[in-house]
């Protein structure tokens, strides 16, 4: 088998029991390789301290957050809160100019409305670009994939300046409109369509399906676990970019890993309350993780997203 | 499945009652489009639309902008010519002097941040490619970071490198013969800090590529090597490092190019000081836009540095390609 076979065929298109047969070897035979070995030792413990360093970061802001703000500063450093309390919570959270419900919706929605708008619009533009023949379609396919090449620091003042015509400043609109086009999702899911068999297509085609008909039911299944990847990431992309909606958007309108830096200045060392509000806004992502760890990885592996 | 109904698309089609005879055609992806011819325009337009009013027109509004006097306040926009420009590269006004000091200071962060990014992707892949217990929650460890917004990170990284009272700082108070340094504030050493939170917080995306690629070097070259009498080094220098060539290089120009996009680390850590020496290209152009609402320099500066960056984005384009002829293929 040659090395450059495409990895994502097994996430698709191997999904029978043969497949799951297959994984299950794998499994025992990676259960076997994984006993530990007395080799493996000196690597292991490497392995253990870089985790630990991975994680205190993340472990000192959950400790900080649960600490009151003397003990955050407190000698000897406190290692675990000799009293943890939810105080800083409650404060940032009852404090009456930092609407936390607010900026939390203002991401899950304007995130959710991203993804699946660029998952739809992805998949109706690589369909016929991979799937049908017309006049004009390398042609288009190839502006597309060129338009990937233009840097993204480009559109940040013309794009400013038009959403002040469109009226759309301070508003969801200019949080989900003007990423959709990105080529990158059609560049994605057109490598997708390709790897589907033909046949399938041609059968459903001589029973009178139309095209229509055809990428529903014929197509659509193959691409699940490709079209759940580019949400994903779509998802991440939009729920922590930066640059774009902290000039945007404002006040409440605000998304919440904005909100919490314009939100930080007023607690500027406070912070006992600064690690509870990255502690709010972390958490979707991170349970997200918890959940979907897999299709993140492999998503990652498959397509050499790169977040900017 | 596999039924011999099925196979008719690539051998000529055996005349069957009922079924249109058409002539056999080679390549194609479809052999053609039923109904109306229109049908598969209708399905581009929505992203033809979309593409037009915020990709090509912006580009174009952009140079517009930049060759203009643009006040959002006023209807009258009076043209300059490349005013804007020549002001980027006439040595003496603040914006020659603020836009190339950031453009310092950005490929400064660039060439450090970039190696880094790849050996430490690489060292953390190469741990984690042979089996060993708890492999997958170490990926899933190193990979952690990555999915966190850049205000968290910024955020959680200044309160670890906190001038007296982060812990960095309460662990050098603790090793004797070290002393607490106030990172933040002190000229250079607040890349540091910068440095260290970037690796951290992307690390995994390299990692996650070169364990692929890792993955993917046929087990047959070892043993070959292994008959050759090479030891660990040698397999590494002669088999796994020219293997890894192809993703070395992907992931060299895409860090290159988040890179010299930074942004939100310093802006959230030092706010670009002290003295402006972690200020970047980004924070400088939207500092001219947003705070002294000078678009159309801003809009010059962006144009500039996008013609730059795109030596880079150029190469990456190329790479994709390549990727694209082998899926193809």
């Amino acid at each position: 088998m040659s090395a450059r076979a495409p990895t994502y065929r097994s996430t698709t298109v191997a999904s029978g029991p043969a497949a799951r047969t297959a994984a299950a070897v794998r499994t025992r035979v990676e259960r076997r390789e994984n006993r530990p070995r007395w080799r493996d030792a000196p690597r292991f413990v490497l392995l253990s301290v870089l985790a630990v360093l991975f994680l205190a970061p993340i472990y000192w802001m959950v400790t900080t957050s649960l600490k009151s703000e003397a003990d955050t500063v407190a000698r000897p450093v406190q290692w675990w809160p000799a009293e943890p309390t939810l105080e800083n919570y409650r404060t940032i959270l009852e404090s009456p100019n930092a609407p936390f419900a607010r900026w939390t919706f203002n991401s899950l929605f304007t995130s959710l409305a991203f993804a699946l708008g660029s998952v739809a619009l992805a998949v109706m533009t690589a369909y016929p670009l991979s799937r049908m023949r017309f006049r004009g379609r390398n042609f288009w396919f190839w502006v597309i994939l060129a338009s990937m090449m233009i840097p993204g620091i480009i559109f940040l003042i013309p794009h400013y300046l038009m959403m002040i015509d469109f009226g759309w400043v301070d508003t969801y609109h200019a949080l989900i409109w003007p990423g959709l086009p990105a080529a990158f999702g059609v560049f994605l899911m057109r490598q997708f369509f390709i790897s589907i068999p033909r046949e399938l297509e041609e059968a459903a085609r001589l029973d009178g399906a139309n095209s229509m008909q055809v990428l529903w039911y014929v197509l659509l299944p193959f691409l699940v676990a490709p079209m759940a990847t580019l949400g994903l990431f779509q998802f991440m992309a939009s729920w922590n970019n930066y640059v774009w909606p902290l000039f945007v958007v404002h006040g409440e309108m605000q998304t919440l890993p904005v909100a919490i830096t314009t939100f930080s200045s007023r607690y500027w060392t406070a912070y006992g309350k600064l690690m509870a509000g990255t502690a709010i806004a972390s958490v979707p992502v991170l349970v997200a993780f918890l959940f979907a760890q897999r299709y993140f990885i492999r998503g990652m592996s498959l397509t050499g997203l790169k977040d900017e | 499945m596999s039924g011999p109904s099925t196979d008719s698309a690539a051998v000529a089609p055996a005349p069957r009652p009922g079924v249109t005879l058409r002539p056999a055609r080679r390549g194609g992806l479809r052999p053609r489009v039923d109904g109306n011819p229109l049908e598969p325009y209708l399905y581009l337009l929505p992203h033809a639309v979309l593409f037009f009013v915020f990709i090509v027109y912006p580009v174009g509004f952009a140079i517009y902008v930049s060759l203009h006097r643009w006040n959002i306040l006023s209807d009258n926009q009076p043209f300059v010519g490349a005013e804007f420009y020549t002001r980027l590269l006439t040595p003496g006004t603040p914006q020659f002097t603020f836009f190339w000091k950031t453009m310092g200071n950005t490929a400064l962060f660039t060439v450090i941040t970039t190696p880094l990014l790849i050996v430490c992707a690489l060292g953390l892949a190469l741990l984690l490619h042979k089996p060993i217990p708890g492999r997958s929650f170490f990926r899933a460890v190193f990979f952690l970071p990555t999915i966190l917004s850049v205000s968290v990170m910024g955020l959680l990284w200044k309160w670890m490198f906190e001038n007296r009272t982060g812990l960095v700082n309460v662990v050098l108070d603790m090793i004797p013969f070290t002393e607490p340094v106030a990172f933040l504030t002190t000229i250079g050493l607040a890349w540091i800090p910068i440095i260290v939170g970037t690796v951290w917080w992307t690390v995994g995306f390299n990692m996650i590529l070169y364990s692929a690629a890792l993955a993917a070097i046929p087990q047959a070259y070892y043993e070959a090597a292994a008959i050759d009498g090479a030891g660990a080094w040698a397999k590494f220098r002669y088999v796994t490092w020219p293997q890894l060539n192809p993703v070395t290089l992907f992931a060299a120009v895409t860090t290159t190019i988040a890179s010299f996009q930074l942004f939100g680390q310093p802006h959230v850590m030092t706010a670009g000081g002290p003295l402006r020496t972690t200020q970047s290209v980004m924070m400088f152009v939207t500092e001219e836009a947003f705070t002294r609402f000078q678009f159309s320099s801003a809009a010059a500066m962006s144009l500039l540095f996008g013609v730059l960056l795109l030596v880079v984005t150029g190469f990456q384009f190329r790479l994709t390609l390549r990727d694209l002829g082998r899926g193809r293929a």
